[in-house]
């Protein structure tokens, strides 16, 4: 192997895998991904894995068991630098959109009193919950262009900088009408942008499955919705669907911006 | 000033002519309410019975999206591929205004090659219009034009009055002159003055933007900013639809298995979050109604200072786009001290509850 060629690791967690398929599915780049960085490990493409020191860790899907909390810690102190590889892994996904109390209720309506003999299952979270986490790159899952883009810049040395937009932006560049003043609840302005606004270009709302993205203004998203005849628990479950634990400090912010 | 005559029915033979070696951008409809400007291959999909397209003409000049050099170590190469031979049928004056307001900023103190290129390649075809409730251009002043276009279309029933705006225009007109008709008779004047006069009384809405520019200096530490703040979501949408909003980001996209990396471009807005942030972790607009008084000093009150005009043309896109009602009427009316029903002042009034 090049010595001079960065060592990356590419880890899977809970989530549906779709954000590691997303890189074998850049097959025009494929042959350019693999000379350009030594691809140490990843479980979904080779099987002669190496989990020694790396220079990145890319990590997909949340984190759901006991095992996972320690490969993760495990990975952190291989990694120079530990991306959160997709939605799960920077918000949690679609199953950490519980609140504590409801997952213990979900857990035990499910599993009973069993108690788990290989790996016992925590309540699904970030991996920021429990490693430090020096980039993000969202998306359900991670845009082809978006990866590529940022496993470039990341080579290069130089991360892309953080220029969080939501989806309304590229919406605008699509030249789409905007759903929500057509009383639809397009959940475009909170929602981080990379998918290319590929729902609205369908007249179909925005779901947020991209995650929060930072400087939203949920709270006055929240009360246009109420205003246009929705129901308050329907656009909470809405907005909480792809918020994962981000949502917690959603509704934190918008209860001390009611106050 | 030259004033010649086009029968409707010749309109599209004369496009065909004059489109020959250039893309021609007309307003096409997509949806009952939605208008874009698009390449035109099929002239039967031209719509000119629109108010406003969701994107401006801005779009044409200068794409949401694009490059505008490619570097390496050694080597510096120019990408001006989103220049060619442009045509744009059927843009409105409102928007024409906007055109001449962006080729005074982008060549006020430096010259932007990428705007000026794709300007002096494209010949703008005005055409006459009819306001809707939402249209501002009259008290812009720039329901008019004297100046900037090389041709303008005034729609008469079953003829064009068609005013030649510059030798580039005539050059057009020159292609096929037996299609016009340099006799304009009384009957045509009178018809035109008279369409005019019906079409100014037409206007529903209108600003006393003389009185922004004081209103802006007086009110800015107003409650109204944090009202508006409060609101605000933050989308970007006022400046991506507004036709004078001109500010982009620039992106090193580095090229995968080369040396060589795509500095590219793109539209931005002052209402984003990090629009104003800087190296080393500093946002010097953190709040959002730091930033609206931004985009609002720009658009009500230094414009006005430079150029000497506002940097809004009443073209109306904001008040249809924006969907918590931040737009340049509401914020006018309420700076001259009109209470207006819109969903900020409603959601701030839910929060003093």
């Amino acid at each position: 192997m090049n010595k001079d060629k960065l060592k990356i690791g590419i880890y899977e967690l809970t989530g549906c895998a779709g954000c590691a398929l997303l890189i074998t599915d850049c097959e025009m780049e494929l042959i350019d991904i693999f000379n350009a960085a030594d691809i140490q490990s990843f479980l979904m493409v080779k099987s002669d894995n190496i989990d020694g020191e790396l220079d990145i860790a890319l990590v997909e899907g949340s984190v759901t068991t006991e095992k996972e909390i320690e490969e993760l810690k495990d990975i952190r102190e291989r990694a120079k630098v530990v991306v959160a590889f997709g939605l799960c892994a920077s918000v949690g996904g679609i199953q950490a959109r519980f609140g504590n109390k409801e997952w213990k209720e979900n857990y035990k309506k499910i599993y009973g009193d069993i108690e788990m003999t290989h790996t016992r299952a925590v309540q699904s979270k970030p991996i920021d919950a429990y490693i430090d986490v020096d980039l993000y790159l969202p998306g359900c899952p991670v845009g082809k262009e978006q990866f590529l883009h940022f496993f470039t810049r990341v080579l290069k040395g130089s991360p892309p900088e953080k220029y969080p937009r939501p989806v309304c932006v590229t919406c605008k560049y699509n030249e789409n009408d905007c759903l929500l003043n057509k009383g639809i609840p397009c959940l475009g302005p909170l929602t981080a942008d990379g998918c290319g606004s590929i729902c609205p270009n369908y007249n179909l709302p925005c779901t947020g499955c991209w995650g929060p993205v930072e400087g939203a203004n949920p709270y006055s998203e929240f009360f246009l919705l109420k205003e246009k005849g929705f129901d308050i628990e329907a656009i909470k479950k809405l907005m909480s669907n792809y918020a994962g634990t981000k949502l917690a400090e959603f509704f934190e912010q918008f209860r001390k911006e009611s106050k | 000033m030259k004033i010649v005559k086009l029968k409707k029915s010749n309109l599209f033979l004369f496009l065909e002519i004059i489109s020959k070696e250039a893309d021609l951008w007309a307003p096409v409809k997509k949806s009952p309410d939605k208008h874009i400007f698009e390449v035109i291959e099929d002239f039967s999909k031209i719509n000119l019975d629109y108010t406003r397209t969701i994107l401006p003409p801005k779009k044409i000049m200068l794409p949401a999206n694009f490059n505008m050099f490619r570097a390496s170590s050694t080597e510096y190469t120019p990408d001006f591929s989103h220049v060619n031979k442009k045509i744009i049928f059927g843009i409105h004056p409102c928007d024409i205004h906007a055109l001449v307001t962006m080729d005074k900023f982008y060549s006020h103190e430096y010259n932007d090659p990428y705007y000026q290129r794709a300007r002096d390649n494209t010949l703008i075809l005005g055409h006459s219009c009819w306001p809707d409730e939402y249209c501002l251009c009259k008290s812009t002043h720039t329901h008019v034009v004297e100046e900037g276009y090389d041709l303008f279309f005034t729609d008469l029933e079953d003829t064009y009055v068609v005013w030649i705006g510059s030798s580039r225009g005539d050059d057009l007109i020159r292609l096929k002159p037996e299609l016009f008709d340099e006799d304009l008779t009384d009957k045509d004047i009178q018809k035109f003055s008279k369409r005019r006069e019906e079409r100014d009384k037409a206007f529903a809405k209108d600003i006393n933007f003389e009185a922004m520019p004081d209103l802006m200096e007086l009110k800015y530490q107003s409650p109204l900013w944090d009202k508006l703040g409060e609101a605000c979501l933050a989308c970007g949408s006022c400046s991506n639809v507004c036709p004078t909003c001109n500010c982009y980001n620039v992106e090193d996209k580095p090229i995968l298995g080369k040396n060589c990396s795509n500095i590219s471009r793109c539209w931005d807005s002052c209402t984003l979050e990090n629009y104003s942030g800087v190296a080393g972790g500093e946002n010097f607009r953190e709040k959002r109604s730091d930033r609206l008084k931004l985009f609002y000093t720009h658009k009500l009150q230094s414009y006005i200072s430079k150029y000497g005009k506002p940097a809004c043309v009443g073209c109306g896109r904001c008040i249809v786009t924006c969907p918590v009602d931040i737009n340049v009427y509401t914020v006018s009316k309420s700076l001259d001290g009109e209470e207006v029903d819109t969903f900020w002042n409603r959601l701030s009034k839910e929060v003093t509850k």
